[in-house]
């Protein structure tokens, strides 16, 4: 009969989980508790539902679910909830968790790859779960010589850049954490980060092949910072208003795609060189550089660039939506009101009792299929698409995209001054 | 007003805080879980594919495209100019158009000669 080792016993296993279940207690008890009694206690409240919430009123609501909900209606509303979890930056990491996994059952449809498909018996969904371990205990190797702190800061202002771009991002009316008047320019402005990042990885890494990735990210760059730019000032011009939300609502009848199809085109082409997806990856060539800029980067820091990549594939996307595609215009699918005033049991529950409103949920809905479908389109040229070269990238941008812009400019204005669009235009909606 | 416009971005740096408090603990996190073993110093060198590396890492790069650098600085700035002037399209009068007409046909020539020098050899 084989033995085993002291430390493989039973019982030590039994053990060590009692020392972590005593370890969790610990730190709750003298840390967490007495957190959330300094915010209960010491910093002011605000009135909810007419009554200003003390930390009895506060804990009651909490235990009577009836009167939890003017609790709940106040969270959803306060800046905190928008930033962190939903148009910020839950939302949008869950957006870009989809799209990962749909990205790989889609590319491994395309492609005979096994893996996407079938692991974890029920649709590929484990796949996601396994990339998601294997990236977060790999060893993180930091080239010898590298510079360690923009290494290790990179890929956290490259998440943390990419979740700013979602604050101004509108899902539905209202439902925005930043609802700046320049709101389009501050997108703009923030996206101007990214080559930035990555040159400084780049250098950082010090190794060739980052080094000339960085470089071709700059090249990039400059090559369809402009046409994305002036892509979306058609938009601009026949909404006369540089915040989101008012671009969306602009478009009532008549989303700006029927308008603006060659400006809509360069804007989803230039996007996708924003993004560094397949046609214009030239910066993470890996036929030709290696990995590029990501090259030295390993375990979770790759791991980061990508989630920090794939928001931003929704920001884009999203932006894409609210400018050429009427935002969060659709159909009214959900009913309006699903109960008029408070109702019990299950259906009263499911209803959120008057929280539930079926305007905000369509809207959402549809912003969401849209969104969904752009990032689809971005999607396929990965599995069909080959690389450019970088000279006729440099010439498509400055030659050609910047060229059908302003024609579509153009377009826009005749349209403005034809009395069509505009104020007191034929097609203007009301 | 100003105080108004600032307090605006508010959740933009509140986002970029929450973005980096999101971030940090997927590192920290990795750093815990993972393996780290570093007896072996060919692991630390730089990735060239499986050779010894030569030469820095840092060195000079031919920018070859330098041109088109420059038109981007210049060409940015008349984006965003043009921004200002679409955003209040609907405020001026429509003479107001002209000027700007006359601006771009100025900058369409100039990035007509721009392009042409960014095309000839030898000139950088």
């Amino acid at each position: 009969m084989a033995t085993y080792p002291q430390e493989y016993r039973f019982g030590k296993f039994i053990a060590s989980i009692v020392w972590v279940v005593l370890w969790i207690v610990i730190i709750i008890s003298l840390i967490g508790l007495p957190i959330i009694f300094v915010i209960l206690f010491y910093v002011p409240l605000p009135p909810v539902n007419g009554e200003v919430l003390t930390p009895y009123l506060f804990l009651s609501m909490m235990v009577d679910p009836t009167r939890t909900l003017p609790i709940v209606h106040f969270i959803i509303h306060t800046d905190i909830f928008k930033v962190a979890v939903f148009p910020g930056f839950s939302f949008a990491a869950l957006f870009a968790a989809v799209t990962i996994f749909v990205e790989r059952k889609f590319l491994a449809k395309m492609q005979l790859r096994i893996g996407p498909l079938y692991c974890g018996k029920i649709e590929g969904i484990l796949q996601l779960l396994a990339d998601g371990l294997k990236l977060i205990a790999k060893e993180i190797i930091i080239p010898s010589g590298a510079d360690k702190p923009i290494f290790w800061a990179a890929p956290i202002a490259f998440v943390a850049t990419s979740a700013a771009v979602v604050a101004l991002i509108p899902v539905a009316p209202g439902w925005v954490a930043a609802n700046v008047n320049v709101g389009i320019i501050a997108v703009f402005a923030i996206l101007g980060f990214f080559p930035l990042i990555a040159l400084l990885f780049s250098w950082a890494s010090n190794s060739k092949y980052p080094f000339i990735g960085g470089l071709r990210a700059l090249h990039q760059m400059i090559a369809f910072e402009i046409p994305f730019f002036l892509s979306a000032l058609s938009a601009v011009i026949l909404s006369g208003s540089l915040n989101l939300t008012d671009i969306a609502k602009a478009q009532h009848p008549y989303w700006y795609i029927f308008f603006l199809p060659i400006s809509a085109f360069v804007f989803f082409i230039s996007s996708l060189a924003e993004l560094e997806r397949i046609p214009f990856d030239l910066p993470e060539a890996e036929s030709e550089i290696v990995a590029g800029w990501l090259t030295e980067t390993s375990g979770m820091i790759f791991g980061l660039i990508q989630l920090g990549s794939y928001v931003k594939v929704y920001a884009l996307s999203a932006l894409f939506v609210i400018l050429f595609l009427g935002g969060w215009a659709g159909p009214q699918i959900f009913p309006k009101e699903l109960s008029h005033g408070p109702t019990a049991g299950l259906m009263g529950l499911l209803t959120l009792q008057g929280v539930y409103n079926g305007v905000t949920v369509n809207a959402i809905f549809w912003f969401v299929v849209k969104t969904f479908g752009i990032i689809m389109l971005m999607l396929l040229p990965r599995g069909i698409s080959p690389r450019i070269r970088i000279d006729i990238l440099l010439h498509t941008g400055w030659y050609k995209l910047i060229v059908l812009t302003f024609i579509n400019m153009f377009i826009a204005l005749a349209l403005i001054y034809g009395g069509i669009l505009g104020p007191g235009g034929l097609l203007t909606g009301h | 007003m100003p105080a108004q416009t600032v307090a605006q971005f508010t959740p933009v740096i509140y986002m970029l805080g929450f973005g980096v408090l999101a971030s940090v603990p997927a590192l920290i996190i990795s750093r815990l879980l993972s393996p780290r073993r570093r007896y072996n110093p060919v692991k630390f060198l730089p990735m060239e594919c499986g050779q010894m590396p030569t030469g820095e890492g840092r060195s000079h790069f031919m920018m070859q495209y330098y041109a088109y650098i420059l038109m981007f600085v210049v060409f940015d700035v008349m984006a965003i100019f043009l921004y200002t002037w679409a955003s209040a399209l609907f405020l001026i009068p429509r003479a107001a158009t002209l000027p700007i007409m006359a601006f771009l046909g100025i900058m369409f020539a100039a990035m007509g000669y721009a392009l042409y020098l960014a095309g000839r050899k030898g000139i950088w």
